[in-house]
């Protein structure tokens, strides 16, 4: 059994990123305080807010996206949005790309990070190795991965062919294009989650360990035990960037599949683009955005709803 | 602390410096003062930018002065032409890649009466003149396609490009073709444009006069259009098409061409001339399009690398005698090879490189009839995309060929009635 | 036991470095397209053969601009990330430290505005900045960016600061300093190792930004790298040997960076997990 000591320790630092530090105890002077985000949100007022006003105007007309001019035609967009079996695909396709991403990313991630933990020879290369490619622009990595990919003149359908196999056509069918949008994005920012839990994982103080396995705990149990409640706020960090990274991917997709076959690998980001320039429907497009804008705000208020929730039980 | 509170005060101070003189240095050097703004639309390492430069270079020689701020293509020329044009930040001359008559005609000033406009290429006008004879862009090249094959290929398999005549030749080629354990048609379908192009090149061959009189005036050729696709369908049910076709790119496409995997590619030239990047000596040609009827057949032409010049632009008269420029013979004939194609006015030369020999054949004798791009003379503007999606349906089996012309007769509908 | 303790190491060895090998191989491509010219058609595993191709790096430094863009990037990417960094902190501040209904709304919209899909405002964006003059400018771009990573910066600020106690704050308070005294003087100092997170993190971001800068930069001596990359690709043509070099050079400065670095992107990303 581990002391219980080191359960309250665990259990109070673990708790320590939520703690709500705005009791009446120590109010700083009133009003002053709040001008310090003036300038944060004197900025986003400007480039995020009044941009995304202008979208929800739009959302209401037939604009052509280029033209000077536009009709208003009421809810029409959003009517159509409700009936659009392709919208459905493409969000859907987003929510995959997501969490299919940050579940991937996290255990990868976690793996590597415990992996790399130890002291052992070139380590520090291997870290260096496996965070490179989060330097290097999306569009770009998804580009070489494309052409890895591709069918003739491919580097894996060279290998496929050396080993006697016969050539793939690895972005022609749905399932398998989400899958390998989903492992692209994955192995490109898994270095990220790794740095992540690397941190928190040397933030753990080595006494925890030692004190449990005086007390006889091992392997799984100093993991389950320790390792996990303490890395609490890496996982928080790490899903958090994963989740914002999968939800708005982008460029990947343009590069690897260019959203097709069909429609059928869109998310709704590269949908809105497509919809926005090719099929010149902005005012369609505009209703997309706010849709997914609107979907997300009520996540995010279910989200730190059940945080705040947690808040008071503790 | 102290220190600590030292550091924060000379990073703030760099930022405030930073953002100061960066501000300062791009007013200075800006783009926007005297200089004429021109969206090229084309690669920064292509032979036709590095054409541009080299003509700028002399024209603002000769015109102390005008600068000329050349614009290399993003991935996206359309996308970011359509949010310039929508922000009133409008540049002052752009590629109009097919449409300064439909789609931009709106935003260009007319140039009919420009010194040039005389020796228009026949081939260009029904496309480019507007119903009152306007023209509203300087064409550098045009654009004559047909079907692009590999001669290799083709002789390998038996056939001939002369006794392809209609769909029917042009299907038993291909099986021959396939037998071989080759590709019939490769097609990019990832580039999500090329796939349009289907409808382009068979649509000529299967509706009627009077059908194509009814379409401009507003009335959807059901029957026909449905012809059309149910070729397509034919091709996607013999297995003609590359099995990457989804994920495929027109440099995917040019590569087949040149490495000889492919046989045919609905495609404009310009995949010859990447095709000719890769392998210099590849045996490429390109022949006129087959018809379903046993009409004959025929190219089609259309307008590629055409300049306009913003009709509220601060700088008309230096853009006016930039195109001038531009369009004078020797310098007009210098472009359209570098992008290798024929020129856009008759005033000019053409070296069409290694499809000279095709060119000759077909176009220069005046044996093959052209016909215009079917989407941007019989269609109203905003459907093409209907037309690349609706295609791509088929072939990727994801719509049913009815399915398909219902969406293209409601688009089609609904987008007459707005242009009107 | 001890066997089993042996053979998860190994498995583990193996694991790490099949992982960077998959890591290495885009880089290795990379490599071996920029090195060859477009007429040569070998596998790209191969590695080019006879003299030494350097065409393509001279095709990505004279027409592709991109020492130029290196720089446009550097100067673009330290600015943004100075200033995401001290309005970020700022903001989280007030946020994580008074719990009033307000500031819950304001931190919602913040984090809210973290997905909107850039390209659903981009139009509105783009002819704001025309009408700002900022088109084709460090500051406009730099604003754009600022803004765009602004929420996240404010999320990992305000996470961080809730861990620190109060009780340097209150004490400077009772000797009488003011709200900007207490920030400048006390909090900021704490800040430092969330500072490098955020820096990190937003930076990278900053520098890959291609949807935004790709539209707002168009002239050579704005643009930055991924954009610059992007000019080599047109509807007409695309040179991959040459955006492959481009991409390699443009790498090896981030690159510097980060074996100079190394030590603090681990150390920065202890942030939430310090007390």
């Amino acid at each position: 059994m581990v002391d219980s000591g080191i359960d309250t320790a665990v259990r109070r630092s673990a708790d320590a990123t939520y703690r709500p530090t705005a009791g009446p105890r120590h109010r700083p002077r009133q009003g002053l305080v709040n001008v310090l985000y003036l300038p944060a949100l004197a900025l986003l007022a400007m480039f995020t807010a009044y941009p995304l006003v202008n979208g929800v105007g739009l959302s209401f007309t037939d604009w052509d996206g280029y033209s000077p001019g536009h009709h208003l035609v009421g809810l029409e967009n959003y009517q159509r949005l409700l009936s659009d079996g392709t919208f459905r695909t493409v969000f859907v396709n987003t929510l995959v790309y997501a969490l299919g991403s940050t579940v991937l990313q996290q255990v990868l991630g976690l793996g590597l990070a415990l992996a790399l933990d130890r002291p052992m020879r070139g380590r520090a290369l291997l870290r260096a190795i496996i965070y490179l490619p989060v330097l290097v622009s999306p569009v770009i990595m998804g580009t070489i991965y494309y052409l890895l990919l591709q069918y003739d003149n491919g580097a894996l359908n060279d290998i496929v062919v050396a080993l006697g196999g016969e050539q793939q056509a690895w972005l022609s069918t749905t399932t398998g294009s989400v899958a390998i949008i989903v492992a692209v994005n994955t192995i490109q920012f898994v270095g990220l989650s790794m740095i992540i839990y690397l941190a928190g994982l040397q933030s753990i103080p080595t006494m925890y360990y030692e004190a449990a396995r005086l007390d006889g705990a091992s392997g799984w149990s100093l993991f389950r035990r320790i390792t996990v409640p303490l890395l609490q706020p890496a996982f928080a960090t790490s899903i958090v960037l994963n989740l914002i990274g999968g939800m708005k991917l982008f460029d990947v997709i343009k590069v690897l599949t260019g959203g097709g076959p069909g429609y059928s690998t869109n998310s709704v980001s590269t949908f809105i683009g497509l919809t926005y320039f090719n099929a010149q429907s902005a005012g369609y497009a505009a209703a997309m955005g706010v849709a997914l804008f609107a979907v997300i705000m009520i996540m995010t208020l279910v989200l730190n709803a059940a945080l705040n929730k947690r808040r008071l039980e503790a | 602390m102290r220190r600590r509170l030292v550091l924060t005060a000379a990073i703030s101070a760099l930022t405030l410096a930073l953002t100061g003189c960066t501000g300062g240095g791009t007013d200075s050097g800006g783009g926007k003062g005297g200089q004429v703004e021109f969206l090229t639309g084309t690669a920064v390492d292509s032979p036709l930018y590095g054409q541009y430069q080299d003509l700028v270079k002399k024209f603002e020689a000769d015109h102390s002065g005008v600068k000329v701020n050349l614009v290399p293509s993003s991935t996206d020329h359309e996308g970011d032409l359509k949010v310039r044009l929508a922000s009133g930040n409008i540049p002052d001359i752009w590629m109009t890649h097919g449409w300064s008559l439909l789609r931009y005609g709106k935003f260009l000033m007319p140039l009919q009466n420009e010194p040039w406009a005389k020796d228009l290429a026949p081939a260009l006008k029904p496309a480019m003149l507007g119903q009152g004879g306007e023209l509203y862009a300087m064409p550098v090249d045009t654009d004559i396609a047909g079907l692009l094959y590999n001669a290799d290929v083709l002789a390998e398999a038996g056939v001939k490009p002369d006794d392809i005549k209609t769909w029917d030749d042009f299907n038993r080629a291909a099986a021959a073709i396939k037998a071989k354990g080759k590709t019939p048609i490769y097609a990019a379908g990832k580039d999500q444009w090329p796939t349009g192009l289907f409808v382009d090149w068979i649509a000529p061959g299967v509706f009627s006069e009077a059908e194509l009189k009814s379409m401009k005036e507003g009335t959807f050729a059901e029957g026909s259009y449905t012809k059309v696709l149910d070729t397509v369908g034919a091709f996607r049910e013999a297995g003609l098409f590359n099995k990457d076709y989804s994920s495929a790119t027109t440099d995917n496409v040019a590569r087949a061409l040149a490495e000889g995997k492919t046989g045919f590619s609905f495609l404009m030239n310009f995949v010859a001339t990447s095709a000719f990047e890769y392998k210099k000596d590849a045996r490429i040609g390109f022949m006129p399009v087959p018809t379903a009827n046993g009409g004959e057949p025929y190219l089609i032409s259309g307008e590629k690398n055409a300049l306009g010049i913003n009709k509220d632009t601060k700088h008309p008269k230096e853009a006016k005698e930039l195109l001038a420029f531009l369009a004078q013979p020797e310098n007009l004939t210098k472009l359209a090879k570098a992008s290798g194609s024929a020129p856009g006015l008759t005033s000019a030369q053409s070296d069409l490189g290694g499809l000279q020999s095709s060119y000759d054949t077909y176009v220069k004798s005046g044996a093959v009839p052209t016909v215009p791009y079917f989407d941007r003379v019989y269609m109203p503007n905003g459907a093409w995309d209907t037309m690349v999606k609706t295609t791509d349906g088929v072939v990727t089996k994801q719509s049913t060929v009815a399915d398909s012309v219902a969406k293209v007769k409601t688009d089609f509908t609904k987008l007459y009635a707005q242009a009107k | 036991m001890l066997i089993g303790h042996r053979l998860f190491r190994l498995a583990s060895v193996g694991f790490l470095l099949t992982f960077a090998v998959i890591q290495l191989v885009p880089f290795y491509v990379a490599l071996t397209t920029a090195l060859k010219p477009k007429s040569d058609l070998s596998s790209q595993w191969m590695p080019p053969t006879g003299r030494l191709y350097l065409d393509n790096f001279r095709i990505a430094i004279e027409q592709g601009g991109i020492l130029r863009a290196i720089v446009n990037s550097l100067v673009v990417t330290s600015v943004a990330t100075v200033l995401v960094c001290l309005i970020g902190a700022l903001a989280a501040y007030p946020l994580a430290r008074r719990g009033t209904w307000v500031n819950r709304v304001v931190m919602l919209l913040m984090l809210g505005s973290i997905m909107v899909p850039p390209l659903s405002v981009l139009v509105p964006l783009y002819s704001l900045m025309n009408q700002l003059g900022g088109v084709n400018t460090y500051w406009g771009i730099i604003l754009i960016l600022v803004t765009g990573q602004l929420p996240l910066s404010v999320f990992l600020y305000a996470a961080f600061i809730r861990t620190v106690p109060t009780a340097l704050e209150e004490a400077a308070r009772v000797d009488g300093a003011g709200t900007f005294r207490v920030f400048f003087r006390i909090v900021l100092p704490l800040l430092k190792p969330v500072t490098a997170t955020v820096a990190i993190l937003t930076g990278v971001f900053i520098w890959n930004d291609y949807q935004m800068s790709v539209y707002m930069l168009t002239t050579q001596d704005v643009r930055t790298i991924a954009p610059a990359i992007g000019s080599f690709f047109s509807q007409q043509s695309s040179n991959l040997g040459a955006a492959a070099a481009a991409s390699l050079t443009a790498m090896a400065p981030i690159l510097l960076a980060y074996l100079f670095l190394q030590r603090h992107f681990i150390k920065g990303m202890l942030a939430g997990a310090e007390k």
